[in-house]
């Protein structure tokens, strides 16, 4: 009997330590799920068909010209999600069904120019010797009055797409006529963060449906700050 | 005497519309269209359907047209992470098969222009073949990049 008692009496003074323990670790699980939330940086969103990096790669160190005539540097990339693409407007075939794809993308953003988690798209032409800033500007707004056109010196274009892993080169470019040649290309997709990272890789062939989808995921993920 | 000139006004008008004063018998051209482009590109793509229906293998030997200055055809491929433009000198179309030029594989690079080419217009192509037929066909120049495909119980077609 005594010893009974006793341990009603120890159950009774244990109910307020375990209540605490049970919701101190509720409070914990749910504030290491806030800080998940909070901190998805070295993390990657499921389900995705693109190659998200899980350490976002800053890029730096190139010295460009858009389609104004304005300087691209990578502080050009800072405070809005981006899409790159690498092409050259003599292009007959995959730059413009991919623009295409993209002016479809383009249509379905939830998000208008100037609202925050709206992305810009530059094409970035590998063929500076055919491709002047206002020719590009010409070719890309065709496609979207949003789009911009990027070019430079080749050092430079090397310095961006070095740090990319984006492949180009040249056929036939000692040919009789100077000005026809083909310029083989990489034709992934680029999108970096509004921090100016490297953020993900979207490989052909490309649909804009899945493009549009990979895109809020990816943004909503990560944050557009 | 006006027997013979009925005749062959009938047969010129059974010429000009069966749409083709080439009355190739060995080959079908069909899908015959090409994706408008930016007025600043000097090139076009050009995108269609061609049937060998003989029983020998053909070869198409070149492609001309009044708008470009010179058409090849390529082949899109994807070889180490690029996009690569394989030139297709003398392409075969086996005895009794097609082939398909369409985005993103093989297609009709037209370099070039030499005249404004807008959606709606047309422009006209000439295929020499080494059988020594030729075949004129006009490409439709369309907004759209990519027909819609509708396939379904083993058939495709443009919707």
């Amino acid at each position: 009997m005594q010893a009974d008692m006793s341990s009603k009496k120890t159950i009774k003074n244990l109910v307020l330590p375990i209540s605490i323990g049970i919701l101190s670790l509720i409070i914990g699980l749910w504030l290491s799920q806030q800080m998940l939330i909070n901190n998805n940086d070295n993390k990657i969103p499921k389900d995705l068909d693109a190659t998200v990096l899980p350490n976002a790669r800053p890029l730096a160190g190139f010295n460009l010209v858009e389609q104004n005539g304005q300087v691209f540097s990578p502080e050009q990339l800072k405070g809005h999600w981006s899409f790159l693409f690498f092409g050259f407007t003599n292009c007959p075939d995959v730059c413009p069904t991919t623009l295409k794809v993209m002016q479809s993308v383009w249509k379905t953003l939830p998000t208008k120019a100037g609202d925050v988690g709206h992305p810009k798209l530059y094409f970035v032409s590998v063929d500076p010797d055919r491709d002047k800033p206002e020719t590009l500007k010409q070719y890309v707004q065709y496609f979207h009055s949003e789009f911009n056109g990027v070019t430079g010196k080749l050092d430079e274009i090397d310095k961006l797409t070095n740090q990319i892993g984006i492949l180009y080169g040249y056929d036939e470019k000692d040919g009789d006529n100077d000005l026809e040649y083909i310029v083989n290309h990489s034709a992934q997709l680029i999108l970096v963060d509004p921090k100016g990272r490297m953020r993900a890789v979207i490989s052909p062939p490309h649909v804009a449906k899945t493009i549009a989808a990979n895109f809020q995921t990816i943004r909503l993920f990560y944050g557009d700050e | 005497m006006s027997f013979i000139k009925t005749f062959s006004g009938i047969f010129i008008s059974y010429l000009l519309l069966s749409g083709s004063v080439n009355a190739a018998s060995s080959l079908k051209i069909e899908n015959t269209w090409s994706p408008e482009a930016p007025p600043v590109a000097k090139v076009m793509a050009g995108y269609m359907k061609i049937y060998n229906l003989s029983n020998k293998d053909i070869k198409i030997l070149s492609v001309k047209s009044s708008l470009f200055k010179k058409i090849e055809i390529h082949l899109t491929e994807m070889s180490n992470g690029m996009m690569r433009m394989i030139k297709q000198e003398h392409l075969n179309i086996k005895a009794n098969g097609h082939i398909e030029l369409k985005p993103g594989g093989l297609h009709m690079m037209l370099m070039g222009k030499l005249k404004p080419v807008k959606s709606g217009s047309v422009i006209p192509l000439t295929l020499s073949f080494d059988n020594g037929e030729t075949v004129k066909v006009n490409l439709k120049v369309k907004n759209d990049s990519k027909p819609q495909m509708k396939c379904g119980a083993g058939k495709c077609g443009s919707m």
